[in-house]
């Protein structure tokens, strides 16, 4: 079934983009012929390598400052009330209105890359560590009171690991957002590279097939975490399940 | 009570006033091309809005955006509601659906500049396809938790496929579908951003490349906070629709 819709959808494109756009606009065709060339061509395999670095680079830091903020906030009413409405209002801000001030702050560089990426994610995983961190049921709590638990074995045994599945969800936004996040930054610094620039590059020089197989790596990659993620919950958080939250 | 309420407000206005202080002595500190102190910023801020710039660039920006979020919502939950009732259009689309749900969407952004052009349209597009997937997916997910007995009951009524829409999919799903609208409204807003940066510059997103390309740090922030303030008051009513149509979700 979903070979055949695939292949429907794919015989679709083909038809439209030979029926009726341009000669240079990508169809499935000629991108399928030219993969081979593009993956062996060494600037694509750096443009990919320097993003994807990029992202992990950024989602780390992203999680160790949005793990600690975000346990702050659940664990504490004063750090909840000082800093909620500045987390939430830079979650729903679009994030890319910030890159004009982030390459003014870091230069034309990589390093503004990278603090788009962090701006990006970090806020997703802050918001939902801290729901996480106040929902842990009292009992647990209670429970390593009473062994005579201190606060920082507390937090790392019992709040972090009941937070687990919550900073799994915001973990798979931000990696989204984070994406999203180097792809914009490379747009708009080109001169860092990488697969935005990849992208951009190739299709204002009218090579629509080349660029299209970067936006495939792009979209590789994304649906690649998101299965990681995925096996990571049902490997070591198999007590959690997430249709039951959906019921 | 009373003071608990008094402690709640006193930190959230302290908190307030802690972040503006910083900001204006991070901005007296730092060199004028890095930053601009909150002062300024709110002085620049008035400039823009009196000579009237501000409100016609916004004017623009919201145009695009409301624009681009109703065709998304046509698409969307009509769309949402049809994948949940017709099982072989679900099993065939759902995978693709998914994988373009998780493709970075501005990745498609110089497709669509070199093939449609500098125009309204290829921007209305950007954010269509920001907000569409949400909105397609909520409503899906939705549809498709319909006990089978509601639709059973409907049909032993003998409802025909039109009323079964229109009196059971349709308001059993609406919840659904607001979540998506609400997660849209973020999206679009991006999108709106997104498409205004990297096409042909207009409305709020030029006013920040403008304030950007000459230095005017003040102007960068002035702008910056209009859309803050946009996304955080869009945000707002995009919970209080869900909340106001979540009431009767099971």
């Amino acid at each position: 079934m979903r070979v055949i819709t695939g292949v429907v959808i794919l015989a679709l494109w083909e038809g439209v983009v030979r029926g009726f756009a341009p000669d240079y606009v990508a169809k499935p065709s000629a991108i399928f012929m030219v993969i081979p060339s593009v993956v062996a061509d060494p600037a694509f395999r750096k443009a990919t390598a320097d993003t994807l670095l990029a992202v992990a680079q950024g989602l780390i830091i992203a999680i160790v400052l949005g793990t600690m903020i975000g346990l702050a906030m659940g664990r504490s009413q004063v750090a909840e009330r000082l800093l909620r409405h500045y987390v939430n209002g830079f979650y729903a801000v679009p994030m890319i209105v910030v890159l004009p001030l982030l390459s003014l702050w870091c230069g034309y560089s990589s390093l503004a890359r990278l603090a788009t990426i962090v701006f990006a994610a970090v806020f997703s995983i802050i918001v939902n560590v801290a729901d996480g961190a106040k929902s842990v049921p009292r009992e647990y709590i209670e429970v390593a009171r009473s062994f005579r638990s201190g606060r920082l074995r507390l937090m790392i045994e019992v709040v972090l690991p009941a937070a687990m599945p919550y900073f799994l969800t915001g973990l798979r936004l931000a990696a989204g957002r984070a994406m999203i996040g180097a792809v914009v930054a490379e747009f708009f610094i080109a001169i860092i590279g990488g697969l935005g620039y990849f992208i951009l590059y190739q299709s204002r020089s009218f090579h629509h097939n080349e660029a299209f197989v970067g936006v495939i790596a792009l979209a590789a990659s994304c649906v690649g975490f998101e299965l990681f993620v995925n096996w990571c919950t049902r490997r070591f958080l198999p007590w959690y399940r997430r249709d039951e939250k959906v019921e | 009570m009373n003071r608990n309420i008094l402690g709640r407000q006193g930190l959230f206005a302290l908190s307030l006033a802690a972040g503006i202080g910083l900001w204006e002595i991070a901005g007296r500190n730092v060199g004028a091309a890095f930053m601009a102190p909150f002062s300024e910023t709110l002085v620049r801020l008035w400039q823009l809005a009196v000579d009237g710039q501000l409100i016609v660039q916004f004017l623009d920006s919201a145009f695009l955006f409301l624009t681009g979020f109703v065709i998304a919502f046509c698409i969307g939950a009509p769309l949402g509601l049809l994948l949940a009732r017709v099982r072989f259009l679900r099993l065939g689309l759902e995978p693709y659906i998914m994988v373009l749900y998780a493709t970075p969407m501005v990745a498609l952004i110089p497709f669509i500049l070199s093939i449609m052009g500098f125009g309204f349209g290829p921007k209305v597009l950007v954010v269509v396809l920001f907000a569409v997937f949400p909105i397609l997916y909520n409503t899906t997910e939705g549809a498709r938790s319909i006990k089978p007995e509601l639709i059973e009951v409907a049909r032993s009524f003998r409802s025909g496929e039109w009323a079964l829409w229109r009196d059971v999919m349709v308001p059993y799903t609406l919840p659904f579908i607001m979540t998506g609208v609400r997660q849209a409204i973020g999206r679009g807003l991006v999108g709106m951003i997104a498409a205004e940066f990297f096409l042909s510059s207009t409305g709020l997103g030029q006013l920040i490349m403008t304030a950007s390309q000459n230095f005017d740090t003040a102007g960068v922030f002035a702008n910056i906070l209009i859309i803050w303030l946009l996304g955080v008051g869009l945000m707002r009513v995009g919970l209080m629709i869900e909340q106001h149509f979540a009431r009767w979700r099971v």
